[in-house]
């Protein structure tokens, strides 16, 4: 057994579902994200030698949302809409199991993250799932830790007025 | 968002400040309105999101086409054992532990390779070190230890106390390595634990040494029996212990 292998698999396997929730959330569909999730780790893999040590997670997100990028631009023609030709958001397209086992809360609140403009949704997820400190978040964006806060302000202001807009009856 | 504060309220929140910064950020938010409101919704957001957004893992069919992809990728020839495809399901998965025995049943058959038998010696180890079930024996006398052994498995080990030298005798256990029954003799070395994997020979090649996933091992034959130790402690203090041994069994 490779020992190359045997130390990727240690250090990146641990961070599959953070992977695949982040690709979830900016990718177009349950498929895409599946096939970024499946391209980053690859990357990652013939990548390895490059990666510096310590916690392995900010520098996988990272090749992550780069992947979401790049599938993103090939995919899209005109501006970027939340909703894709088939009217699909962003981790919406789930299974009937799982849509079956959310509560409306948990419904309302997927609804109101997935119509986020992505930039906003990103460092969003990447702050309050992922936990990544600023620097971190902006290491994973690529952009200044300036523009995180800012983003990320703008970001929860965003949503507790459509959440709250929502609750209204 | 008219307060020039807002983002050091934020911070504050965030725990992205030092306590110079923290104290000085955490006073002006008592006194600013717009702040103090920022920071109580943007909680109520958190904790929203906390428990109810929804949070996806990856399917095990994913896993599965990924660890293909990584085969690909290294281009083995070697079919891939069951036990790596567990790892894939992570440890609570009850798979990791029938696959495993599945592996040693089929390969049971067939003399193993070297390869599967330093992964099933680190993999019967690593159980042991991570369980704490490392002796059903406990004891640091190998009169008492020796004897146990005979009752228990069809293989003689060498039992030998080396606790002047450094290495405590901790006590010994039964382990199924490729399908045959394997004396276990463990030690302590300070922090590190190593075990002695003993087996009767019956002709098949053996190893030199091996390292898997950060555990070194080294093989050798002593008197009919297959012999392989096997720790995490640096690989001059486990080659002082092989010398240590194989001087004992002369």
């Amino acid at each position: 057994m490779d020992d190359r292998r045997r130390r990727f698999e240690a250090q990146a396997l641990p961070h599959l579902d953070a992977a695949y929730n982040l690709a979830r959330w900016l990718a177009r569909s349950q498929t895409d994200a599946e096939d970024i999730v499946q391209d980053a780790m690859l990357r990652a893999w013939r990548g390895f030698d490059t990666w510096r040590g310590g916690d392995m997670k900010p520098w996988l997100l990272t090749i992550v949302r780069n992947c979401c990028r790049t599938a993103g631009r090939a995919s899209r023609q005109h501006m970027p809409l939340p909703e894709d030709e088939h009217g699909g958001l962003p981790s919406e397209d789930t299974g009937p199991e799982e849509a079956a086992m959310e509560s409306s809360d948990s419904q309302r609140l997927n609804r109101t993250v997935a119509l986020l403009p992505e930039e906003f949704r990103e460092v969003l997820i990447l702050r309050e799932v992922e936990d990544l400190s600023y620097s971190e978040i902006a290491e994973v964006a690529g952009i200044p830790i300036g523009t995180v806060m800012s983003r990320l302000a703008r970001a929860r202001t965003m949503l507790k007025q459509r959440w709250m807009a929502e609750e209204r009856p | 968002m008219s307060c020039p504060e807002l983002l050091h309220t934020q911070a504050l929140m965030d725990g992205e400040l030092d306590s110079a910064g923290a104290a000085e950020a955490a006073r002006h938010a008592e006194g600013c309105e717009e702040c103090r409101t920022f920071r109580t919704d943007a909680a109520r957001v958190s904790g929203a999101i906390k428990t109810d957004l929804a949070r996806h893992r990856a399917p095990d069919a994913l896993r599965v086409r990924l660890a293909h992809a990584l085969d690909r990728e290294t281009e083995r020839s070697a079919p891939v054992p069951l036990r790596r495809r567990s790892f894939w399901f992570g440890a609570a998965s009850g798979a990791g532990v029938s696959a495993l025995a599945a592996a040693l049943a089929i390969f049971a058959i067939l003399p193993p390779s070297a390869a599967t038998l330093a992964d099933a010696i680190t993999d019967a180890h690593t159980r042991a070190v991570m369980s704490g079930h490392i002796v059903e024996v406990v004891s640091s006398n190998h009169h008492t230890v020796k004897p146990w052994f005979s009752r228990h498995v069809a293989v003689s080990p060498p039992v030998a106390e080396f606790a002047a030298q450094g290495f405590v005798l901790a006590g010994g256990r039964v382990e199924t390595i490729a399908g045959a029954q394997s004396a276990v003799v463990a030690y302590r070395h300070g922090a590190h634990e190593v075990d002695l994997f003993a087996w009767p020979d019956r002709g098949s090649p053996l190893p030199d040494v091996a390292t898997v996933h950060g555990y070194r091992l080294v093989f050798w034959k002593q008197n009919d029996l297959n012999l392989a130790a096997v720790s995490d402690m640096e690989r001059s203090e486990l080659d002082r212990f092989v010398g240590l041994v194989r001087s004992e069994g002369q």
